[in-house]
């Protein structure tokens, strides 16, 4: 395979709450949702249109082998930890050659590989990869479609979908509920979503994530306008009745904090 | 989890209480040396010993169970006159009132000590000989300079002994040294001078064998006295006990834990008023005490909570007794630390897994007192139990900064390749802070701090220094006319190896009158080759005789220097030779922009081979040069690159540097990074220290890493960090230890410390009260990256 180039945002060495172990954090730039509250605005970038542009804003452009090398100075934590390598983004999947390029190479090398995707993509173009993959987290944002829309300007639809295509696949998969107050955090939404997820996937699990707003500073250096006040932390009590709910309706929360 | 009442109480009296001065050791020593002048030097010691055991106070304090005190106080320090006494002379006005350390101290005591002590040891003690017979060129650098500094060997005693408790002490017992050294006695020969020799050292044996049995045997008495006085019949009862182990032990070999324990303070205390001595170990506790231990369980003597708790009292009783040091000294050794090193866990002598429930016990009760002291170090090796490595990290969550943690293999093969048999090098226990060590020993293992920067300010400013522009390096070249990075290399590692010369010269002179005028009679009886042989410790009696270990301090900083000359002026061409050497001329001020770009060169501790090449590079130089050295008995120098709170003074005598450090801020400890300089992950600053082939400085390296404590206060979070640790040693590193308190907390502490005296905090190689920190070290300290934004 050529050593082909993508465009990133900066890897993060060293992360302990997305999947198992110590584990590098591949984000890759572009996205085709645009969530109100992300904290990765800078993945908010036209990929076809970065190749004119050098180098964009907190975007990084960098080969197969560059990534590569950054990753192996990492594996002996990977080795005894159980980590590995968590592809994000962005969504993951929208440079796909970068991304099949660089899970190929790592799946040969024996390297634990996640990834945390929108579950926005065409399930048929990515099968390949996503079947190489340890560990798939995938959100559902809202389930209302119409809310779904509102808040991060595409369907639901396509999400729903893929997901339950991922199932097929026997890959241990995690879904993951951003909980936003103000978007999403209301126990009507989290209920449905259980029962999605127990309805469509073999093992079920949801890992609930509280909204931080740590991704503000980044708004600030891209002079964009930040995310609304009105979105908020949810109250850990709070969390700990959504935490219940969701079990009651038979899924299991994890948590890799 | 909660201490018992009685501890609870220790505790607090530990952490309410200044430590006090007594003159009284002291005042035992100099009246029995006037009463034994003309006497052979082992001999007069071994006198002043016993006298002091036979003389002080016997205090036993309310609801103790491990009793022995140094002095009248319970938090106490004694003075050494025969080693030093000008700086006292100099410096007790401010004891009380000095930032770092301060003891109380009372007129009446001054005065006494003016008038009785002092005049006696005027011209007598080892400070004094020492200095007269240094060469001038070499005390220009080695004297209160901060450049090269050794005065823990000249002011102080050396200490850095492991009493050997498996083969000698619980097998034998004092008295059974004795009847060993009367053995030995009847078969020497008066017409040999060799044996002449040998017999001075068993009669100082038997003299300071007879003197710590008559210390315990006093304690006897006194609990007897106690006892006899004391209303509460459960108390009573306990000082019964005491009197019935202290007649015991340690004249005899221990029998259950309790009488075990209580001999192991019992030589501790021993050791103390033989020399004040720093880093004198306990060793593997776990260990020793183990068969002690089981016996009791199996026995039903006592249960696991009485020997927790007997842990506990003994944790509390090594934290009481005060090293008592100089301003100088106690700002290389900060937060009146006394170095006794306890190890626990690791492989036994024939390579299986050593951990035992001692090791647990232990490292609970560090988590449970939160004492200073011992110095408790684990060893980790890849077999380790993984429930063991959760302990570990289970208390370095606590923040504690204990327990130091060392690599199994690494410290086994430093020994190994010092030339140990593999069972002993198997059997290592750490020194000190940082120094793989064992009970068959003898090494001055901290002999001299090196400041390597200095030698970089030297080359880069002919051989002056910029702080107090005295010259006291080499007078080289003009370092504006340098015109390749390899010329400035030479420059600075042909001032390096004076300093390195000079560390040699001063510790050779030291060396010889350590063997002339302080033999080490007490501690000698605890190590088993000394007896064998009849030869004390300072005339190489131990097993394995290890040359003296120089510590290189600021490593980080000087390869950080490197690099920007290297990167900035050679390669980049973005200055040159004659501006860099303006701009640290004028600290950098005016220059801010060449300081921005000097800054933003890669620094070490971020896993960037651009820089760690030069510190593998300087590290390996300084591993050549060290060992090329022999000492007095022809052993090759160590190198190190342990911590200690070295790296505050070493930078105030430094002006700027390259790297973008400001003049007198910190330089950088151990292998760790310069301060705040590590932005990368802690997982980057791990690869950078294991890339400098610690296994060949077998004086130690030294790791230290700030953690947020979110990153570890969950069972995962720890697991993680286990994992961290383990890798790391897989790179070949040998120490690493955590600090996980939030900035926020020690800003907290800073305030209103009297809210804060329970918070220990890893200094460097070891732990001590932030709060008992002075504030530039508490800044210092703060200073350090916390990682874990993640």
């Amino acid at each position: 395979m050529a050593n082909i180039t993508g465009y990133f945002m900066e890897p993060q060495n060293f992360s302990v709450n997305d999947g198992n172990g110590i584990r590098t954090i591949i984000f890759l730039a572009g996205c085709p949702l645009r969530c109100k509250w992300c904290s990765n605005p800078e993945s908010h970038v036209n990929i076809s249109g970065l190749e004119a542009c050098k180098r964009n804003k907190l975007i990084y452009r960098y080969s197969t082998s560059d990534i590569l090398s950054i990753i192996e100075k990492q594996r002996i934590f990977y080795r005894y930890s159980g980590g590995g390598v968590t592809f994000s983004g962005g969504e993951a999947t929208l440079q796909q050659d970068i991304l099949r390029e660089l899970v190929y190479k790592l799946y040969d090398k024996g390297v634990n590989l996640a990834i945390e995707t929108s579950g926005y993509f065409k399930f048929d173009e990515v099968k390949d990869i996503l079947k190489k993959l340890n560990l798939i987290f995938i959100d559902i944002k809202h389930m209302d479609d119409e809310e779904h829309k509102f808040f991060t300007g595409v369907s639901n639809k396509k999400i729903l979908s893929n997901i339950k295509s991922v199932n097929e696949l026997n890959v241990p998969m995690v879904i993951r509920i951003p909980v936003i107050v103000g978007v999403n955090s209301d126990m009507e939404n989290i209920i449905k979503t259980a029962k999605f997820v127990r309805e469509n996937i073999r093992e079920p699990k949801i890992e609930l994530l509280p909204y931080h707003s740590f991704g503000d500073e980044k708004y600030e250096i891209l002079e964009k306008e930040k995310p609304s006040r009105d979105y908020k932390t949810p109250l850990s009590k709070y969390l700990g009745e959504l935490v219940k709910a969701i079990r009651n309706e038979g899924v299991k929360v994890v948590s890799y904090k | 989890m909660m201490v018992t009442n009685r501890i609870e109480k220790a505790r607090q009296n530990y952490l309410n209480s200044k430590p006090a001065i007594s003159c009284e050791r002291a005042r035992i020593w100099t009246e029995s040396h006037k009463m034994t002048e003309g006497e052979s030097v082992p001999i007069r010691r071994a006198k002043a010993f016993r006298d002091t055991c036979e003389q002080i106070e016997i205090k036993i304090f309310e609801g103790e169970l491990i009793v022995g005190t140094i002095g009248e106080f319970r938090k106490c320090g004694i003075l050494t006159p025969e080693f030093s006494w000008t700086w006292v002379d100099r410096e007790m006005d401010n004891f009380d009132k000095r930032t770092q350390d301060p003891y109380i101290m009372t007129n009446e005591q001054r005065t006494y000590l003016r008038k009785e002590i002092f005049p006696y040891w005027k011209g007598k003690s080892l400070e004094e000989a020492f200095l007269k017979q240094l060469p001038k060129e070499t005390a220009k650098v080695v004297v209160d300079t901060g450049i090269v500094d050794s005065d823990s060997k000249w002011r102080q005693a050396v200490g850095e002994i492991t009493p050997d408790y498996q083969d000698v002490l619980f097998k034998k017992g004092f008295g059974g040294i004795i009847r060993e050294a009367k053995e030995k006695l009847s078969k020497l020969s008066n017409t040999s001078a060799e044996d002449l020799k040998k017999k001075a050292f068993y009669n100082s044996i038997i003299i300071t064998s007879e003197g710590i049995i008559t210390f315990a045997n006093r304690h006897s008495e006194k609990a007897k006295e106690l006892a006899k006085e004391e209303k509460d019949e459960l108390r009573k009862k306990e000082l019964l006990n005491i009197a019935k182990i202290c007649s015991k032990v340690p004249e005899n070999p221990p029998a259950t834990f309790y009488e075990a324990v209580q001999f192991a303070w019992v030589v501790q205390l021993g050791g103390i008023i033989s020399e004040n001595p720093l880093a004198l170990n306990v060793g593997r506790f776990d260990q020793f005490m183990y068969p002690y231990y089981k016996s009791d369980i199996d026995n039903g003597i006592m249960n696991k909570d009485e020997i927790q708790e007997l842990i506990e009292a003994y944790w509390i009783k090594l934290s009481e007794w005060v090293w008592t040091i100089s301003a100088n000294t106690a700002e290389f050794f900060a937060g009146y630390n006394q170095f006794q090193n306890l190890t626990v866990g690791g492989k036994a002598r024939d390579g299986k897994d050593a951990t035992n429930d001692l090791s647990y016990m232990c490292l609970k009760a560090t988590e449970r007192v939160k004492t200073h002291q011992p110095g408790l170090s684990v060893r980790i090796h890849q077999n380790c139990p993984n429930e063991f490595l959760e302990a570990v990290t289970h208390l370095v969550s606590k923040g504690t900064g204990f327990p130091a943690i060392h690599s199994d293999n690494a410290g086994y093969q430093m020994l190994i390749n010092a030339g140990y048999e593999p069972e002993d090098a198997r059997d290592w226990n750490n020194c000190g802070c940082v120094v793989p060590h064992f009970r068959k020993t003898g090494e001055w293992t901290s002999a001299v701090n090196i400041n390597f920067t200095t030698a970089l300010e030297f080359a880069l400013n002919q051989g002056v220094s910029r702080i107090t522009n005295e010259k006291i390096g080499l007078d080289e070249k003009d370092p504006k006319t340098f015109e390749t990075y390899e010329e400035v290399k030479r420059g600075f590692y042909k001032q390096f190896d004076n300093l390195v010369e000079h560390s040699v010269v001063a510790t050779l002179i030291a060396q010889k009158l350590h063997k002339e005028m302080v033999p080490r009679p007490f501690l000698s009886s605890c190590i088993e080759e000394c007896m064998v042989q009849g030869k004390d410790l300072v005339d190489a009696g131990a097993k394995y005789n290890l040359g003296p270990v120089l510590t290189g301090i600021g490593l980080a900083v000087t390869a950080n220097s490197l690099a920007v000359i290297k990167k900035l002026v050679f390669e980049d061409k973005a200055t040159t030779m004659e501006n860099l050497i303006n701009a640290l001329d004028a600290n950098w001020e005016g220059h801010e922009e060449l300081r921005e770009l000097a800054l933003a060169v890669p620094k070490y501790g971020n896993d960037i081979d651009y820089v760690d090449n030069i510190a593998i590079e300087i590290a390996n130089h300084y591993y050549n040069v060290g060992h090329a050295h022999k000492d007095i008995n022809g052993n090759s120098f160590n190198t190190a690159f342990m911590g200690i709170s070295n790296y505050l003074p070493t930078g105030k005598v430094v002006g700027a540097t390259p790297c973008g450090r400001k003049a007198k801020e910190p330089l950088s400890e151990g292998v760790s990074p310069f301060a705040g300089s590590d932005t990368s992950t802690p997982l980057a600053a791990m690869r950078s220290a294991a890339k400098l082939n610690q296994d060949v400085h077998s004086g130690g390296t030294l790791l230290n890493l700030r953690l947020n404590e979110d990153l570890v206060n969950t069972k995962r979070g720890q697991s993680n960090l286990g994992s961290m640790i383990q890798s790391f040693f897989a790179l070949g590193a040998f120490h690493v230890q955590f600090n996980t308190i939030s900035t926020e907390t020690l800003r907290k502490a800073q305030e209103r410390p009297e809210y804060y005296k329970n918070l220990l905090v890893r200094v460097a190689g070891y732990s001590t009260q932030f709060v008992n920190l002075s504030r530039a070290m508490q800044d210092a300290i703060i200073a350090r990256t916390a990682h874990g934004k993640y």
